[in-house]
């Protein structure tokens, strides 16, 4: 009987023992020199904040890093990401907005532009994941002082409940693997339209490489009279910039956006701009709606070749 | 062997019709409470208080009437009552959301538009299990195998849901389809008279296998 359970103890224990082992191995499959500043658990996601090269970023889920904010420790206004430097061409299409709605803080790198930058426009940051807001806190130096304020909510709660009226909002409350459908919908759009000063617009980052693409942009030209978009060149992201009374008419914006000239502490915005898509190729989808919003198998749905 | 298949059909279905709906209710709360974990406490313990009180309501109903035509016109009940989601969730959720301003009670309270179809529901397990008990049927069917068929149903109910129909139809449509279903269901298994086929298995005072097989002889 002993015996039996010696056997029975290696038997279960060699293959454990070789699990953990292989474990180890794959655990540190990152940059060599890179160190792990924090790692653990909130109520949506796992986190880990990891420096390299200068480099801090913060990464959610596990083995697919697929979702990060990076903050070069030297310069943190340099923005690392394509999309979070796209993301201000916002400011081309109202002069001088006063006032920003940001859902979806991530490391804080949005924020930080405004508060070295851009003192004069107010920013109303929405985060659903407390434990995201204080290790930007802790680890980006993100503090809601100033000319920004922070509100830990759903964002279409928040709009819901809200009733401050805004110049732009913008929308990066998502990643290439999930995406909270109930702020993909009309519905949700036309929520945020009632939010908007006059000529005020809506900017959201998205993915242009999945099936979900197609269907974000038909759900924005079913809201809004005018939708730019902005596709990156280093990058799979394309910015949605929605209004329905803009600065510029798509006819004449490449003419205007020739001359602009501007400058966002290191974003170069006319370079930016310069991403403008006249005629994007959009393929026939269907409007998003509370009732209907496959959202998140879209997203895991490669776009294809075209019919 | 008909009694057996068509509660074996019931318990499968109406399983998978619970589960289905389950899913479901996070894309009927969404847009009005929100994606939070809150979201999804509130619609999981919705589920069970209701589903822990449709299993004390089962228990006793089958013990005290013992008909499987009672259980059957519960069933339809539920399932009518799962068609007219679609119609009251709108104004329904939005009260909630307007009255309470806390969305972790809100949407808790919301879960109300599905507690008495998910209640009727899941009467089906305990008072299956009665009317074997009070008939003292030795029927093949023991309590763990009710059990389950019933989970095998949801795991299907839950997957088929989440994996497919979402992607195909809006939300509304799966919501009716799995009301027509189980109200077609029932109505069928209300047509099969049911109890009389019982009654008869006992009075051989054998188990349906045995007097299967005589009958086939």
């Amino acid at each position: 009987m002993k015996a039996f359970f010696t056997r029975l103890v290696v038997a279960a224990g060699i293959p454990l023992i070789l699990i953990a082992l292989i474990g180890t191995a794959f655990r540190d499959n990152g940059v060599a020199d890179s160190t792990i500043l924090f790692e653990g658990d909130s109520i949506y996601n796992h986190i880990t904040i990891r420096e390299a090269g200068g480099v801090r970023c913060m990464l959610f889920g596990r083995l697919r890093d697929n979702r990060e904010t990076c903050i070069r420790i030297d310069a943190p206004d340099v923005s690392i990401f394509e999309y979070t430097a796209m993301m201000f061409t916002g400011f081309f299409f109202a002069r001088k907005p006063e006032r920003v709605l940001l859902i979806g803080l991530g490391g804080g790198y949005i924020p930080l532009v405004f508060k070295t930058h851009l003192h004069h426009v107010m920013l109303d940051v929405v985060e659903v994941d407390p434990l995201v807001a204080k290790l930007a806190g802790r680890y980006f130096d993100f503090s809601p002082s100033g000319n920004v304020t922070l509100d830990i909510r759903d964002g279409r709660q928040f709009l819901k409940k809200s009733h401050d009226s805004y110049d732009h909002i913008w929308i990066d409350a998502f990643n290439s693997d999930y995406i909270p459908s109930h702020m993909t919908t009309r519905e949700f759009l036309l929520l945020t339209k009632t939010r908007l000063n006059e000529g005020g617009i809506v900017v959201q980052n998205v993915h242009n490489d999945n099936r979900l693409f197609d269907a974000q942009v038909a759900t924005f030209r079913s809201v809004f009279r005018h939708v730019f978009l902005f596709k990156g060149k280093l990058s799979s992201n394309t910015i949605i910039v929605a209004a329905d009374d803009p600065l510029y008419k798509p006819q004449d914006f490449r003419r205007q956006a020739g001359r602009f000239v501007g400058k966002i502490g290191a974003i170069d915005l006319a370079e930016q701009l310069a991403k403008y898509d006249p005629d994007p190729e959009i393929r026939t989808a269907p409007v998003l709606t509370d009732d209907y919003s496959p959202a998140n198998l879209w997203i895991h749905k490669k776009r294809g070749v075209p019919r | 062997m008909m009694v057996n298949l068509s509660l074996a059909m019931l318990l499968f279905l109406f399983g998978a019709i619970i589960m289905g709906l389950e899913i479901l209710s996070s894309n009927l709360m969404a847009p009005y409470f929100g994606g939070s974990v809150y979201v999804w406490g509130s619609i999981i313990s919705s589920f069970m208080i209701h589903m822990s009180l449709g299993y004390a309501l089962g228990g006793y109903l089958a013990k005290r009437n013992g008909t499987i035509a009672v259980l059957l016109r519960f069933l339809l009940a539920g399932s009518l009552l799962i068609i007219l989601i679609p119609s009251i969730h709108n104004p329904l959720c939005s009260f909630m959301s307007e009255r309470i301003d806390d969305m972790r009670y809100a949407s808790l309270a919301a879960m109300l538009i599905l507690s008495f179809p998910v209640l009727i529901l899941a009467m089906i397990c305990p008072y299956i299990v009665g009317i074997f008990s009070v008939f003292r049927l030795n029927s093949g069917m023991s309590a763990g195998l009710v059990l389950l068929v019933s989970t095998f149903g949801s795991f299907i109910g839950t997957n088929l849901t989440a994996f497919y129909l979402i992607d195909l139809y809006p939300v509304s449509t799966i919501i009716r389809i799995l009301g027509v279903v189980g109200s077609a269901a029932s109505l069928l298994s209300i047509g099969l008279n049911l109890d009389r086929r019982l009654k008869g298995m006992t009075s051989v005072g054998q188990s349906w296998i045995r007097t299967d097989r005589v009958r086939r002889l």
